[in-house]
């Protein structure tokens, strides 16, 4: 077998299928949370590592991640978050989620490199 | 105010070091190709600074705020020439009462790839800038 210098189709950091991964998560951990300012650093490093280990079990072989986790108190407040990457185009992906309730808001961003 | 915010990288090693070359890794060449958070911080809090440094929160250009600190950030660092990919994110909020959480979890290798976040604020709002620098 060979050392391939790219990703086969299958093994691609898919941005559908980490998005949908993400959703999932975040449905699932925040469906009723309320924002307590207590309990939110660790809610906030709990869900990161939560998604970070579910996408190395998805087997994106090969692939470095990085998962970020910003969760905001819900208060009308104006809030603008951006991201750009340096990266191979070809092999390399992102994906991005957004979840709502009434008294809070969670984005994440899961950003996957491939390591040659 | 009820800002707090959380940032944890967790590092895990993956793949062993590549072999080196030649047997000999002097400190000066280990700078060349190393994440160094110092030189990476000051690279971001200049990008604030010289993008939204004397501003007050407008929502008509917050957008173009975000963007151009990120942009900035990433030529910078790109300029520097090292071998690594390079992930950064902006978050900007409008200073309300509200508080504000960010966490990150990286699976990467530890010896080699770093990050860097950079929490700055002014009367009217906050930003939080991360770099993540992964090796090639």
């Amino acid at each position: 077998s060979a050392y391939s210098l790219r990703p086969g189709l299958q093994q691609r950091f898919k941005s559908s299928t980490v998005k949908e991964c993400i959703h999932a998560i975040l449905k699932e951990k925040l469906a009723n949370v309320q924002y307590v300012p207590e309990e939110m650093p660790q809610l906030t490093m709990s869900l990161s590592e939560t998604i970070k280990d579910r996408l190395k079990e998805e087997g994106f072989d090969r692939y470095k991640m990085v998962v970020q986790v910003v969760i905001g108190e819900q208060r009308g407040e104006g809030v603008n978050m951006a991201a750009r990457c340096f990266w191979d185009a070809d092999t390399d992906s992102c994906a991005h989620d957004v979840f709502m309730n009434d008294s809070l808001f969670c984005v994440v961003a899961a950003f996957g490199c491939f390591y040659y | 105010m009820g800002l707090n915010v959380v940032l944890r990288a967790v590092g895990k090693k993956r793949f062993g070091r590549r072999a080196a070359l030649c047997g000999v890794e002097d400190s000066a060449s280990s700078s060349r190709t190393s994440f160094v958070v110092d030189e990476v911080s000051s690279i971001i809090k200049e990008a604030i600074e010289s993008a939204i440094g004397g501003n007050a929160y407008q929502h008509s250009k917050v957008n173009q705020w975000t963007t151009s600190v990120v942009e900035q950030t990433l030529s910078q660092l790109t300029k520097l020439g090292k071998p690594f990919k390079y992930i950064v994110t902006c978050v900007i909020m409008q200073k309300n009462g509200a508080g504000l959480h960010t966490a990150s979890s990286c699976f990467w290798d530890n010896s080699s790839d770093g990050t860097c976040t950079v929490r700055w604020e002014n009367k009217t709002m906050y930003c939080i800038v991360s770099a993540f620098g992964l090796a090639i």
